[in-house]
């Protein structure tokens, strides 16, 4: 008994990290007209194959590998838990296939991936990066190696957690860990303590990795700079970072706006406006 | 100059593979890529600083859905290996990523179009039985596509481009230096207000403010405010939560 309990754990931690690899690679064939299709297959292959074993189900299998071409996009992170959930719900398919409607597998793909990867790009993406990085920044500009090892540290740990649990609760428990999470509002909360914790840190990055000093000065007693110094200290910075964020509501192209950058920047130098 | 093209090109395969096969862990971002490159051209303080200028800008560029920013990844390396051979500072390096990366976007965009000819191609394996080939098109062929669209593009512009480099790197004159430098300092803030556009809301902009106001006033530094940060944060989440649960206790109250 007791060594069928290990390897049945044996083959579901094999599934799991199978979840887990796949669901971080799920972005190697990106492409316009369906996105992750092609690395969601590839994450689901192995629980295809495995239903499917006999060589009389091959329509099955195709079907069901046609099933998971369709659109996909989520975040690598937060997959492993569709990717879980999805091929529990191939199981339970292939066991009932009289009371199991295969398209409800579709219907659960696309709507959980709107709401994970806005989760997870904007905690992975907004928050992790920009603690990561901030911090990172911060070291390597004191030319210590500490800044990208730490930044690495901060990005990898949060995804390897999110992963691997994703990969565990989608497979175990999907749905009912889903709605649970609704109902306890546990994602609204997370999403409120990353986007405090992100905010508070882009702002203390704005005061003070950029920059920006005015030379302007009259004769030698005034200079603009040490007046504004006494008002608000980095208020350049600051309205140089709103002016960019009103361009970009407005709707200004990345291109555009680099070109204002580097144009506007060297103008202003040449100018005697700007200092850096 | 062919081995550090060579190395380089290497450098160039492990960054896009950590971005499209090995979860996006952020080995990706300039400062990480810029430190390799340095650790590999031996001028690692090189390689930091520049990793850290091309990173405040980076950091805003959000690789999110269909949309395709300018490749920092593929501008970083060449920037920071060319700002090591040729002598350029980090700012100069700086102005020769942008255009890099806005070419690396536009070679991202014709990858990822031509990729969308795999799904006809997986769906007549699929028709066929042949199951393995329908999904090497991603793990064998998308890995090989990617590494080949990195390596090649690195290992032309480091062997045929340092040497160019350099002589223009002589010969800009130093308002141009200077203003170079200027707009390194502007770049950043597009950075921040990027990041800004997909996370404030009217109802958490005071949250940025304080941020700054903290570190203007202060001078505390972004790792302190970050963990005062979590901190406020968690506290808030608690105000937050007890506030509700008190008020589900006052409605049932009113309901006896």
């Amino acid at each position: 008994m007791d060594t069928e309990i290990k390897s049945d754990k044996k083959k579901l931690n094999k599934k799991y990290w199978q979840f887990f690899w796949r669901s971080w690679a799920i972005q190697g064939s990106w492409n316009y007209e369906r996105q992750m299709n092609l690395g969601f297959l590839y994450g689901i292959a192995p629980t295809l194959d495995r239903i499917y074993k006999d060589p009389k189900d091959i329509d099955k299998k195709k079907e069901a590998y046609k099933r998971h071409l369709s659109f996909y996009n989520c975040t690598p992170q937060t997959s492993a838990f569709v990717l879980g959930l999805s091929s529990s719900m191939e199981e339970q398919y292939a066991k009932d296939p009289d009371n199991f409607d295969p398209e409800s597998i579709s219907a659960v793909k696309s709507s959980l991936m709107g709401p994970l990867s806005g989760i997870g790009d904007s905690f992975f993406q907004g928050t992790i990066k920009v603690l990561a990085f901030g911090l990172g920044i911060n070291f390597a500009r004191q030319g210590n190696i500490l800044g990208p090892v730490l930044a690495l540290l901060i990005s990898f740990i949060p995804a390897y957690l999110v992963t691997w649990y994703g990969a565990k609760w989608g497979y175990t428990a999907g749905n009912q860990f889903l709605s649970k999470l609704n109902s306890e509002g546990a994602m609204d909360r997370v999403m409120y303590i990353a986007g405090i914790v992100g905010l508070i840190v882009i702002g203390s990055m704005v005061a003070s990795m950029i920059t920006l000093t005015t030379p302007i000065h009259m004769g030698g007693t005034f200079k603009l700079q040490s007046t504004l110094d006494d008002i608000l200290p980095k208020l350049i910075p600051v309205i140089m970072t709103m002016f960019m964020y009103w361009l970009i509501e407005k709707k200004v192209k990345t291109g555009w706006i680099l070109a204002i950058c580097i144009v506007g920047g060297i103008l202003a130098s040449v100018l005697g406006i700007l200092k850096a | 100059m062919f081995w550090q093209a060579l190395i380089l090109g290497i450098i160039g395969i492990i960054v896009i593979l950590d971005s499209r096969f090995f979860g996006r862990l952020n080995v990706e971002q300039p400062l990480i890529a810029s430190t390799l490159v340095g650790l590999a051209l031996g001028d690692v303080t090189k390689g930091l600083m520049v990793g850290a200028t091309l990173e405040l800008i980076s950091l805003g560029l959000v690789n999110v859905g269909a949309a395709a920013p300018p490749d920092m990844a593929m501008g970083s390396i060449i920037a920071s290996a060319f700002s090591i051979l040729s002598g350029a500072s980090p700012e100069t390096a700086l102005t020769i990523a942008i255009p890099i990366a806005v070419l690396g976007q536009l070679l991202g965009i014709v990858i990822r179009m031509g990729m969308s000819s795999f799904n006809v191609m997986a769906e007549k394996f699929i028709d066929e039985g042949k199951f393995k080939k329908a999904t090497n098109l991603h793990i064998i062929w998308g890995m090989v596509l990617y590494a080949l669209g990195y390596f090649i593009p690195i290992f032309v512009a480091i062997y045929f481009g340092t040497n160019l480099v350099k002589q223009v790197v002589n010969v800009i004159p130093t308002w141009l230096t200077n203003g170079l430098t200027v707009a390194s300092a502007v770049l950043p803030a597009y950075g921040f207000a990027l990041l800004l556009s997909t996370m404030m809301t009217k109802k958490m902009a005071p949250f940025f403010f304080i941020g700054f106001l903290i570190t203007a006033y202060g001078g505390i530094s972004v790792t302190g405010i970050a963990f005062f940060a979590v901190l406020a944060a968690i506290i808030l989440d608690q105000i937050n939560n007890n506030g509700k649960e008190q008020k589900q206790d006052d409605d049932s109250l009113d309901s006896l």
